[in-house]
């Protein structure tokens, strides 16, 4: 069965990008456009992975992960942001709410991006 | 007739030095230039010597045997003349005396009672002393007194004006003003400076700063003056939320000697807001613009390595450019954030124990592409003795040494060099980075660490430098307690050398 992603980001071309990428590696890939909609969609469709982006509308990355800390059905599922900025503040709060990895999108691509999800939850 | 001639002779010479005697007395008298006349009992003038005729401007026969108060103020005369009889003289009394033909002129007069061997009164000696130039001289002096009064006077409100004037401008002044004297007490307190602090003048004059307690509202201005107790300048203190002060402390100089200091404290929080607004809306802007940019980067990206399907070479090529166009972009909007962080004391440090050889070498690694590209040697010199693992900010090390090799190559000639030298010296590691190509021009040397500058003959080669490489760079090695300079000529290529103090622990 193939893997769920579930990408809550809200830059479009980002999103439909890295959509793309992952679907022709073989996951099943749902996207967000905001915290409510992404913590929503995870309720739902309990994904394997996701992708999250830190400053968006409505509900930021901090907010959803520490939303997921509280829920037993939510908490365990493992979390890689997609970051604007490589602030070490914000790597500290992170790392706090438990993310599991991290990558900065000025400075990397969607391969890499395959690569970290390859290394949390296999292809 | 023997005894009688005998008694002849006695009396001869006794009359010889009785004429002797008067003839001398009558010299005298005649002599004398002081007015001197004898007046009989009822006061009529019996004798005059000449200074006494001349003074009075009558003739000899005008004076004697005229009464006294003919030439004197009648009232005056008569006490003077009662006084004498009273008491057997008077002594410079001031009367008037009308000479002939004069106008009244001021004198002393002195008198002398006679007596004969029966102790009757035969008379009075009566002398005047001319008063008229003392007189004149006391007015005159009088006269130039009030004079230098008036002038001292003058001068004195003119003093007193400008001192008004001095206080009131320091009354005014938009900056708050505290005058210490020679020994740090408190002289003056401007209103302004009260306002700031919320006290009153009269609470503090009289006092040192450090005589304050903790509890003062001064605590700010105490803890400065505990740090530094020279002179300083525009140090920044927090009074309360939206007032902060810029305070310089200036010493007050008098012909070599310190007689006391200035404390100005100027108002910034104005310039505050709008340096932390400014610096918010860099941040926001660079952070919007760089959404985008990543979106666009992984587009292309996505192209670049086939993703959407083949792509022939003139395509590659085309994309290739515009991605490299926006990894310059992002490259830029990277280091205005960096600056904007260093401007607002947010380019936090995290300090780890890390091998800068290795830093450097991955530097060198990540820069090969770029050197092949355009013919470029790296040469990485090794040091003689191993160089200690050291406190530093590992991401922000890497950043500083990026930057000067990145300029290294970048600015350098077809088929050039960079030679990188490691050294370990005593507690300090010595960094060089020497190229061969391009140089700084000596007239830039100065701006070449400033923000946003480039000099005149890289533009020409590469347009897009942001110009803030060096300022990161020195900052970071600066806030890491190195040094950073350089050695160039145009022409000639550049040496840059580092110096960073080898920490063990944070």
């Amino acid at each position: 069965m193939a893997k769920k992603i579930l990408i809550i980001e809200d830059e479009e071309v980002l999103t439909k990008v890295l959509k793309r990428k992952l679907v022709s590696e073989g996951y099943d890939v749902s996207t967000a456009k905001n915290g409510n909609e992404g913590l929503a969609k995870m309720k739902k469709e309990k994904p394997d992975l996701i992708l999250l982006d830190i400053v968006m509308p409505e509900k930021g990355g901090f907010e959803v992960m520490e939303e997921m800390n509280k829920d037993e059905e939510l908490k365990d599922i493992p979390i890689v942001i997609i970051s604007n900025s490589g602030q070490p503040v914000e790597f500290e709060r992170a790392r706090k709410l438990g993310v599991d990895d991290w990558l900065v999108k000025t400075e990397f691509g969607p391969q890499e991006v395959l690569d970290k999800v390859i290394k949390q939850i296999g292809k | 007739m023997v005894i009688k001639k005998q008694e002849n002779d006695k009396i001869s010479v006794l009359l010889n030095d009785l004429n002797s005697l008067q003839s001398y007395i009558n010299d005298i008298f005649i002599f004398s230039p002081l007015p001197i006349c004898f007046i009989s009992p009822i006061g009529v003038i019996l004798e005059a010597n000449p200074a006494f005729i001349k003074i009075s401007g009558f003739s000899f026969n005008e004076i004697i045997g005229k009464s006294i108060e003919d030439f004197f103020d009648k009232r005056e005369i008569k006490q003077a003349i009662n006084d004498t009889i009273e008491k057997g003289f008077v002594e410079g009394k001031e009367v008037w005396f009308s000479p002939k033909e004069k106008s009244e002129m001021p004198i002393q007069i002195f008198t002398r009672v006679r007596i004969d061997e029966k102790r009757e009164k035969i008379g009075y000696f009566l002398s005047v002393v001319d008063l008229t130039e003392i007189k004149k001289t006391q007015r005159d002096a009088r006269r130039a007194l009030m004079n230098i009064l008036e002038d001292v006077k003058e001068e004195k409100n003119k003093a007193e004006e400008e001192k008004n004037k001095t206080l009131a401008i320091i009354n005014n002044f938009a900056d708050g003003i505290l005058v210490l004297d020679k020994n740090d007490k408190i002289l003056l307190v401007n209103p302004k400076a009260e306002s700031f602090f919320e006290v009153n003048a009269k609470d503090l004059i009289g006092k040192t700063i450090p005589e304050f307690s903790k509890e003062s509202p001064l605590l700010p201005l105490l803890e400065i003056f505990s740090k530094k107790s020279k002179e300083f300048f525009r140090e920044e203190i927090n009074i309360r939320e939206e007032l902060i002060l810029e305070i310089s402390l200036v010493s007050i100089i008098r012909e070599e000697e310190k007689i006391g200091s200035l404390i100005i404290l100027h108002d910034v929080s104005r310039e505050k807001l709008i340096e932390k607004m400014k610096s918010e809306f860099v941040s926001l802007t660079a952070h919007q613009l760089r959404t985008p940019l990543s979106a666009m980067k992984w587009s292309m990206r996505m192209i670049l390595d086939g993703e959407l399907g083949k792509i022939n070479k003139e395509q590659r090529d085309f994309l290739q450019n515009n991605y490299d166009s926006n990894e310059k972009m992002i490259h830029l909007i990277n280091d205005l954030l960096n600056v904007t962080r260093i401007e607002e004391g947010r380019f936090l440090y995290q300090l780890v124990s890390a091998d800068i050889g290795q830093i450097i070498e991955e530097v060198i690694k990540s820069h090969k592409e770029l050197a092949k590209k355009r013919k470029i040697k790296f040469e990485f010199k090794k040091p003689a003795q191993k160089v200690p693992k050291f406190m530093m900010d590992v991401d922000k090390m890497k950043m500083a040494l990026e930057n000067l090799i990145d300029n290294a190559v970048r600015y350098n000639i077809k088929g050039g060099y960079v030679k990188v030298s490691l050294e370990k010296n005593k507690d300090k590691v010595e960094i060089s980075i020497k190229d061969n190509g391009v140089g700084i021009p000596e007239k830039h040397h100065p701006r070449i660490f400033t923000k946003f500058f480039r000099a005149a003959n890289v533009i020409k080669i590469d347009t897009e430098g942001s110009g803030l490489g060096l300022y990161i760079a020195k900052n970071i090695i600066e806030a890491h307690k190195g040094k950073v300079w350089f050695e160039s000529s145009e022409g000639k290529g550049t040496i840059f050398y580092l110096v960073l103090p080898i920490r063990r622990r944070a």
